[in-house]
């Protein structure tokens, strides 16, 4: 492993220090999170560069890297982007030198460290525009660039986030909870609160970096949904860009839990310190949105539905003890009784998961059981609605699929009050 | 060294251009003259300037301000007599200043006897010394240079009933140099001022010389071949004296006017000179460093010329669109500035009259590899008229103090060639000669010390260069060498102070030794060498290993 040289008192290496002199003040800065993504990053960069030299050529512009420790030569594959009078593109043209540097933060790979490090970058070089692309979405084009960096250069947004031509059972975490929860909680119709790709001004950035607590826990999970909320809190201007398809990413089953940290968590885990934001809020309220508002498609897809729906009904029966102290006695009960019920007749209705879901929120507010651990039972749960979503929505169309979520959204809204009511209430 | 024992005198050159309409008016008629030039020569050489480059002073109808030459062998009468010539060149000589001057190979006025007698009959003898033709396709694929007032490369001739060729403005006929006798009476009017005395021709439009069916018209072999045999002359009749050409190409379209070091002696980098603005603009080294790395080595005896302004717009013409879009809305928002493909300002004015900007891009000028060329009056930070038509703008006259005419002429205003600049900015009340002189940290003063400086080695004339590529991109640093001097040369292109680490360790060892105040830097040691640049500020350092 690289030896990595810190500054007393600094997340930011000597190295990478000197790194940034050069680079010096910027427009636009993109950040590239990677943690050995060598086998996709090439094409993302190419994508990058192209897009910041076709849409803002005159720009002073600079794409940042932080490398959780790659071990397949991703950072050297970064570095190579730049563009300069020592290096040189056969295919693009660039008025001004492209600065691409690579930095390897200290921590193990973690995208809040990640995080942190872009935007710190940002503010040393007082970028005005900033946007985080993932390393593994690799139907980015150029245009990508423009969608999400305009809002932020041209005009007055403060955060720019996606919105994806996505497969209608891609991110099902996404459309049965983070979103119709965001959305009725700080009642914007938010559709990718947890990106891998947005944009940010400066100040928007400054203003995180400085006040976000940036301990160990919010390194790991869920630094970018926090962004997003901060951005919520602080008033900021807000607006969604179409940006094209995103590809479906395989992930195993074992995959979850952490996800679950990452996402449900830090959403969880943002309602204590934003309570006076999102106590009062009624309804939802649509944000501006630059191209499509969400696509789905409706290619056939590979799914193991039966172990879904086993894994929910094993984990209703191993974790009872623990779901007692999360859930309501009537809550627990009907999830009980659902789970005796065969494939044909299983259903996780909308109500059931929001109220178990605002339960789950509470039970991590009251910390009635370590807060991990409610994240890791919520995960049983949340597989029976998956499998129900799947059923319900296996031969609908988009526009069905899209009705279903918008359901589910005015279900989590027109129920809040019980989020509220336990909240501080019964135990 | 004598002035005749010095063959590579023009490596050591400074380049002072003036229009000697516009420098000094001795007899109070409103119009600069060689008396008035004469009188003001020590003031080049307190400036510094070793060589002074002449625009045209031939009888002209002054259509192209005096391009349009209607007589080779004499001057035109509103500047002096053949004898004010032969004074003031007697007088440069004494001072150890060379003169060269503007020599018109492409065309002629139309009002020069040689044309009138062309258009006048088929058969006139002269009438094959011009292009002439039945129609206006031939040559279709050559470009017109003055877009903005030409539609065509031929004009027709009432006259003659026939059209003629033409690459800039149509009052200025090409001559035809597949004619032998033009060739020969070219020849014959660049040794008439040979034997007066001059000391080198810049030869104008030269890649136009000679027309081909199916090219482009510009730097055709017949062109090249021309040019030889003009050096083979100058080489055999008058050793030491030069030829510079005027060719706004790319660096290796010019190449070929070096040849063997047979054609031209020195040729303008023209793709240099808007870079260097766009350079500073950007705040980035990557045009001028690029452009130098795309520069052909060219043979030890030749030289390129370098400039920031000249007597022409600030000519784009060797940019991508992009990067002419660029330098447009950076440097000439107020589409009244822009000529052509150009822009029509002076320096200052282009640097929005920053004392650190025109200091640096003065630093570069004279410390990248050639030989630098001032244009009259932006040692003292003149600015323009883009009022006046044309590039009249940048050709007022010199403001020597701040009374009657800025001292310039002591003709009524209203007599003036052109009006002076008058704006309470550049006006001559507040920019001229008289004051700067009297401030020890003027413009002029500081070019003066800047020159003196540059004298002080003959590595920027005549040394090698070697780019530094620091990480920082905002820092233009080389390192020129010739012989046991080394220098090296760091700019800060930005308008914030940086911080830049050199690999210095080729020169480890060394002691930098700053040229401008002598004082010694830390020596160069392993480590990368560390310095930190005020805005816009450069460093010049003597590496000495003592």
């Amino acid at each position: 492993m690289t030896e990595v040289k810190l500054a007393e008192e600094s997340s930011l290496t000597d190295d990478f220090l000197g790194q940034l002199i050069s680079v010096g003040e910027v427009d636009i800065l993109v950040g590239v999170p990677t943690h050995n993504n060598a086998k996709t990053i090439g094409p993302i960069l190419e994508a990058i560069q192209a897009g910041l030299l076709t849409f803002f050529p005159r720009e002073r512009v600079a794409i940042i890297n932080a490398d959780g420790g790659s071990r397949d030569g991703t950072p050297g594959l970064v570095v190579n982007a730049a563009i300069g009078d020592a290096r040189r593109s056969s295919k693009l043209y660039a008025l001004r030198t492209l600065h691409s540097i690579s930095t390897q933060y200290a921590s193990s790979p973690a995208s809040g460290t990640a995080l942190r490090t872009i935007l710190a970058a940002a503010e040393l070089l007082r970028a005005k525009a900033c946007a985080v692309i993932s390393p593994e979405s690799s139907q980015i084009t150029s245009d990508w660039l423009a969608a999400l960096l305009r809002p932020v250069y041209a005009e007055t947004f403060d955060l720019v986030l996606p919105t994806y031509r996505r497969h209608r059972f891609d991110g099902i975490l996404l459309t049965n909870l983070l979103y119709p929860m965001t959305r009725a909680l700080y009642g914007l119709e938010i559709r990718e609160p947890y990106a891998s790709e947005y944009a940010f001004s400066g100040r928007l950035g400054n203003q995180f970096l400085a006040q976000n607590p940036w301990h160990e826990e919010t390194a790991r999970a869920g630094s970018e949904i926090q962004f997003t909320l901060a951005a919520i809190a602080g008033g900021y201007r807000i607006c969604q860009s179409f940006l094209g398809t995103k590809e479906h990413v395989e992930r195993h089953s074992a995959d979850l839990v952490p996800a679950m940290r990452q996402t449900v968590g830090a959403l969880f885990s943002s309602l204590e310190p934003n309570f006076s934001l999102w106590n009062t809020k009624t309804g939802s309220q649509p944000i501006l949105t630059t191209g499509a508002e969400q696509e789905f498609t409706l290619d056939p897809l590979r799914i193991n539905r039966k172990r879904l729906r086993d894994m929910f009904s094993t984990g209703v029966t191993e974790l009872e003890s623990v779901f007692r102290s999360i859930l309501s006695v009537s809550t627990l009960a009907e999830l009980q009784r659902i789970s005796g019920l065969d494939e044909g007749h299983f259903r996780y209705s909308e109500e059931l998961w929001v109220k178990t879901v605002y339960e789950f929120a509470a039970a991590y507010h009251k910390s009635v059981i370590s807060r991990d651990h409610v994240i890791q039972a919520l995960a049983p749960l949340f597989r029976g609605r998956a499998f129900t979503f799947l059923m319900e929505n296996r031969d609908g169309s988009a526009g069905d699929v899209e009705n279903n979520i918008e359901g589910l959204c005015l279900e989590f809204e027109r129920m809040k009050p019980y989020l509220l009511e336990i909240w501080n209430g019964r135990e | 060294m004598s002035l005749e024992q010095d063959v590579l005198w023009y490596k050591r050159a400074i380049i002072y251009q003036v229009h000697v309409r516009a420098f000094y008016d001795s007899n109070g008629d409103g119009v600069g003259d060689f008396p008035g030039l004469d009188q003001k020569l020590d003031y080049l050489v307190e400036l510094g300037i070793n060589t002074i480059w002449l625009m045209p002073f031939f009888p002209s109808p002054l259509r192209d301000d005096g391009y349009d030459i209607a007589d080779y062998n004499s001057v035109h009468s509103s500047y002096g007599t053949l004898e004010d010539f032969r004074k003031f060149l007697g007088s440069a000589h004494q001072r150890q200043i060379r003169v060269i001057i503007e020599m018109v190979l492409n065309h002629t006025s139309d009002q020069h006897p040689w044309f009138q007698q062309s258009r006048s009959s088929q058969e006139n003898p002269r009438r094959d010394w011009y292009v002439w033709s039945d129609t206006d396709t031939r040559y279709h694929e050559a470009g017109i240079n003055f877009v903005d007032t030409e539609m065509s490369n031929w004009a027709w001739d009432p006259v003659s009933k026939s059209y003629y060729w033409h690459r800039f403005f149509s009052h200025q006929p090409d001559l035809n140099y597949d004619n032998p006798a033009v060739r020969e009476e070219m020849w014959n009017v660049m040794k008439f001022w040979l034997e007066l005395g001059v000391d080198g021709f810049r030869l104008d439009a030269v890649p136009y010389l000679v027309e081909r069916e199916g090219t482009n018209c510009e730097n055709l072999p017949e062109t090249h071949a021309v040019i030889k045999e003009l050096r083979r002359k100058l080489d055999g009749q008058f050793p030491g004296k030069m030829l510079l050409a005027e060719a706004n190409q790319w660096p290796a379209d010019l190449r070929p006017y070096f040849a063997d070091g047979d054609e031209f002696h020195m040729a303008f980098h023209f793709p240099l000179m808007p870079r260097m603005f766009m350079g500073v603009k950007l705040e980035d080294r990557k045009p001028i460093t690029e452009i130098l790395q795309r520069t052909p080595e060219i043979p030890p005896s030749c030289q390129w010329c370098l400039f920031l302004r000249n007597h022409d717009e600030l000519t784009l013409e060797m940019l991508t669109n992009i990067e002419r879009d660029y330098m447009n809305d950076s440097y000439a928002q107020d589409k009244a500035m822009r000529l052509n493909l150009g822009i029509r300002r002076r320096l200052a004015p282009l640097l929005d009259n920053d004392r650190r900007r025109i200091e640096l891009m003065n630093g570069i000028l004279m410390s990248l590899p050639g030989t630098p060329s001032i244009y009259y009056g932006d040692e003292i930070g003149m600015g323009d008229n883009i009022k006046l038509g044309d590039r009249n703008g940048v050709r007022t006259p010199m403001q020597w103090g701040g009374g009657w005419n800025g001292g310039f002429s002591a003709a009524d205003p209203e007599k003036l060639y052109a009006p002076l600049i008058q704006d309470p900015l550049y006006g001559f009340p507040a920019v001229n000669v008289f004051s700067q002189k009297k401030t020890q940290h003027s413009l002029l003063n500081w070019m003066g010390r800047l020159i003196a400086v540059r004298k002080t080695t003959g590595a920027f004339g005549s040394g090698s260069i070697e780019f530094l590529y620091p990480a920082n991109h905002r820092i233009l640093a080389y390192v020129r060498r010739l012989g046991d001097e080394t220098i090296l040369v760091v700019n800060n292109l930005s308008n914030a102070a940086q911080a830049v680490e050199l690999d210095l360790r080729s020169y480890k060892g060394n002691i930098p030794i700053e040229m401008f105040g002598r004082n010694i830097f830390p020596r160069v040691g392993e480590l990368p060498y560390l310095l930190t640049l005020g805005p816009y500020s450069f460093y010049w350092f003597r590496l000495r290993k003592i």
